[in-house]
């Protein structure tokens, strides 16, 4: 198990991380949430070894995390990183070397990635010629040649097409089946709520919310109502509290306070017209996500360093987007 | 020496030697060398032009005495025929068979197309020493005293100060340090990209999360190092061999001071990759790296350019003391070793400052490294890393 512990990092005037804790179980896949700007990154890299933190500690398994102890941490920043003139294969076996394999291990797990990603015919091809799907492909394997007992991802999601999205999730399930704990951040908020059944957001350095996604969608102080009619209806008036998020047409969505009476809900609706379809649940997580970090946002400070926007930036205002 | 440090290093001198411009660079390298040792033995011109005579009727007794000497003095070789028939020896003289015709009853010379004036005047010292050996005969002298007559003492000569130009020594301790600059500037420059590289494509990550900072600059310092090593010893035993079969007369500290160039070498590009690799940790995009190493390679140009103003009077006490100080050592001292002017305790002190720079350099670099490798953006000066704290790496 993961145990990160109360860690925090100062850039200069810059608070990067202010006691970030949070924990992965082996066999586990921990979505890490925030946005840019929020210390995922400098989390990943402080667990990676890559920041020297200025207090707090990070524990493998209740012992301290040392050098030794990362060879069996596999990595993939944000920003890709592989030797662009170096072949597919060497570059795996150098590092599941690197990470203290013998040759004729190293030489099995690189060929039995290359098989399992479907990159037999390009074994021999220098990276830097592969597309960008395939550098991605092997990137991840370089995380995972070592057979690593944590994983830690930064953004693997970004950039992938769906079809690789797919493969990617299995992998990671796959990978949590065999006992490995998975750590990884992303800002597509509907597949993390996915895959995993954890997740950890931050903000501005901070913890915000942590913990199983269907209790923190319980805990949220809203309800979220949707109501079809069987005729187009006007929008309807409604008691404090309530909030009407849409109306047009036949479709009323509402946001009503957690503990509203159901049956007090569905009479009042019913008088709108004939009612077809009814929906009534907690917010979904990118909901969750924008309560718990949208309050912080408007005087949130500057991006994260070292975190770029590149081609995930549109994903930036995950507020804007799931609001 | 740690599984990491020897990971890159092998990593680093795979990538390297599998460049066909690494292989074809050293051929070239040696094969030159060893053909420049060939073409100036073929060329050098040690063997005495020789011609043919052909003598018609009999020449004086004393002629071919006195030619013999006359060909000494003049270093040439001719051989004298002779011919019964004036008809066959003309024919011989079209044909080119013998350069000059010598009619000893009509003490002529005929030539073909031209006159060969050392030929002429050898033949023709000869023809007069003979006449007058054959008139001091005729003056009632015995055979001693004309012996005596047709081998005088000679006159001895020898030189003073002499003035050849630059021996040997400087010729191939002036070749050593344009070899030296340019190996080390070539694989320096291999060092300060590859750092580079690994910054800029975000690899520097992955490989940091594995390995300290310190494994990865020594790893790859040694790996290219091995390479270069490799590629300049090649060049320092083809240059051997080459001398050898130039057939020169080679002072004895050449074979001495020749082979100590590769210590010299390797104490060079220890101290400037390591600071190649600073430079290129201050930058992460390949078009930063030349600037970021501009102070390095600009206090490198000044030791080679020093070279060629104080090298060809290794003795002075500039060169001594240049010679010294570990940025021109690796330039200088080879220079002033070959040419047999640098003492012992001098050499040692310069191997001394520079292992000692090298050393300083290497820990330097260490701590430096581990704050500025993960830097990305704007170069850093060198005043910015050096005060940079550890961690700011993002």
């Amino acid at each position: 198990m993961l145990d990160v512990q109360s860690i925090s990092k100062r850039f200069g005037r810059t608070i990067a991380l202010d006691g970030v804790s949070l924990r992965v179980a082996s066999g586990e896949v921990v979505g890490f949430l925030g946005p840019n700007g929020s210390g995922k990154t400098t989390t990943m890299r402080s667990v990676m070894g890559l920041i020297a933190v200025d207090s707090g500690a990070v524990y493998w398994n209740g012992e301290p995390v040392d050098a030794d102890r990362r060879r069996r941490f596999g990595y993939m920043p944000a920003e890709r990183g592989m030797y662009p003139k170096m072949a597919v294969r060497d570059q795996l076996v150098y590092f599941a070397r690197l990470a203290g394999r013998s040759l004729p291990d190293s030489i099995e797990a690189a060929d039995r990635w290359i098989e399992r990603m479907g990159l037999t015919d390009r074994a021999t091809a220098e990276v830097q010629s592969l597309s960008s799907g395939n550098q991605q492909r092997v990137q991840l394997a370089i995380s995972l040649v070592h057979d690593p007992d944590l994983l830690i991802l930064d953004e693997p999601f970004s950039g992938l097409d769906p079809v690789a999205v797919e493969t990617m999730k299995d992998l990671l399930l796959e990978q949590a089946g065999r006992g490995v704990a998975v750590l990884f951040s992303s800002h597509q908020l509907d597949l993390v709520a996915d895959i995993c059944r954890q997740v950890v957001i931050v903000d501005r350095g901070r913890v915000v919310l942590d913990g199983d996604i269907d209790l923190l969608r319980q805990r949220s102080p809203l309800r979220r109502v949707e109501a079809q009619y069987a005729h187009d209806v006007e929008r309807p008036s409604v008691p404090a509290g309530w909030v009407v998020d849409r109306a047009d047409g036949r479709t009323i969505s509402l946001s009503v306070p957690a503990g509203t009476d159901l049956e007090h809900i569905v009479a009042r609706l019913s008088a709108h017209g004939e009612i077809v379809d009814f929906s009534f649940g907690p917010p979904e997580l990118s909901e969750v996500f924008v309560q718990s970090v949208g309050r912080t946002q408007s005087n949130s400070s500057g991006a994260e360093p070292g975190e770029t926007g590149g081609p995930d930036a549109t994903n930036a205002t995950a507020g804007a987007r799931f609001a | 020496m740690s599984s990491a440090i020897r990971l890159s290093a092998i990593r680093e001198m795979r990538t390297r030697v599998s460049r066909p411009s690494f292989i074809v660079s050293t051929v070239l390298l040696v094969v030159g060398i060893i053909g420049g040792g060939i073409l100036f033995a073929a060329l050098r011109d040690d063997s005495r032009p020789s011609y043919e005579v052909g003598a018609l009727g009999d020449a004086p007794r004393a002629f071919d005495t006195a030619l013999e000497l006359a060909e000494q003095q003049a270093d040439i070789d001719v051989s004298v025929a002779s011919f019964d028939d004036r008809a066959a020896a003309e024919q011989a003289l079209d044909d080119g068979d013998i350069d000059v015709l010598l009619d000893t009853e009509a003490s002529s010379l005929t030539w073909n197309g031209q006159e060969t004036d050392e030929l002429a005047i050898v033949l023709d010292q000869a023809w007069r020493t003979a006449a007058a050996v054959a008139a001091a005969g005729a003056a009632g002298l015995d055979d001693a005293q004309v012996d005596a007559i047709l081998d005088p003492q000679p006159l001895t000569s020898q030189v003073v100060d002499p003035d050849d130009g630059p021996g040997v020594g400087q010729l191939v301790g002036f070749a050593s340090a344009v070899l030296l600059f340019i190996s080390i500037t070539t694989f320096g420059s291999y060092v300060l990209t590859g750092v580079v590289e690994e910054k800029s494509t975000g690899v520097i990550e992955v490989l940091l999360s594995q390995m300290k900072p310190h494994q990865l600059l020594a790893g790859k310092v040694f790996g290219i190092g091995a390479v270069a090593l490799a590629q300049f010893t090649s060049a320092v035993i083809a240059g051997l061999i080459s001398l050898k079969v130039s057939g020169v007369d080679v002072p004895s500290e050449l074979w001495t001071g020749l082979p100590a160039t590769v210590l010299w070498f390797t104490g060079g590009f220890l101290l400037y990759s390591t600071l190649f690799a600073l430079a290129g940790s201050f930058v992460s995009r390949m078009e930063d790296a030349q600037s970021a190493a501009a102070p390095i390679t600009t206090a490198f140009s000044v030791g080679y350019v020093l070279v060629f103003a104080f090298g060809s009077d290794p003795e002075g006490t500039t060169a001594t003391v240049l010679s010294m100080l570990p940025p021109f050592a690796p330039l200088l001292m080879p220079l002033r070793m070959v040419t047999g002017a640098a003492s012992i305790v001098e050499v040692a002190i310069a191997a001394l400052l520079l292992a000692l720079a090298v050393w300083g350099m290497i820990r330097l670099a260490g701590s430096v490294y581990s704050r500025t490798l993960l830097h990305r953006g704007s170069r850093l000066t060198w005043r910015e890393a050096l005060r940079r704290q550890p961690g700011m790496g993002v």
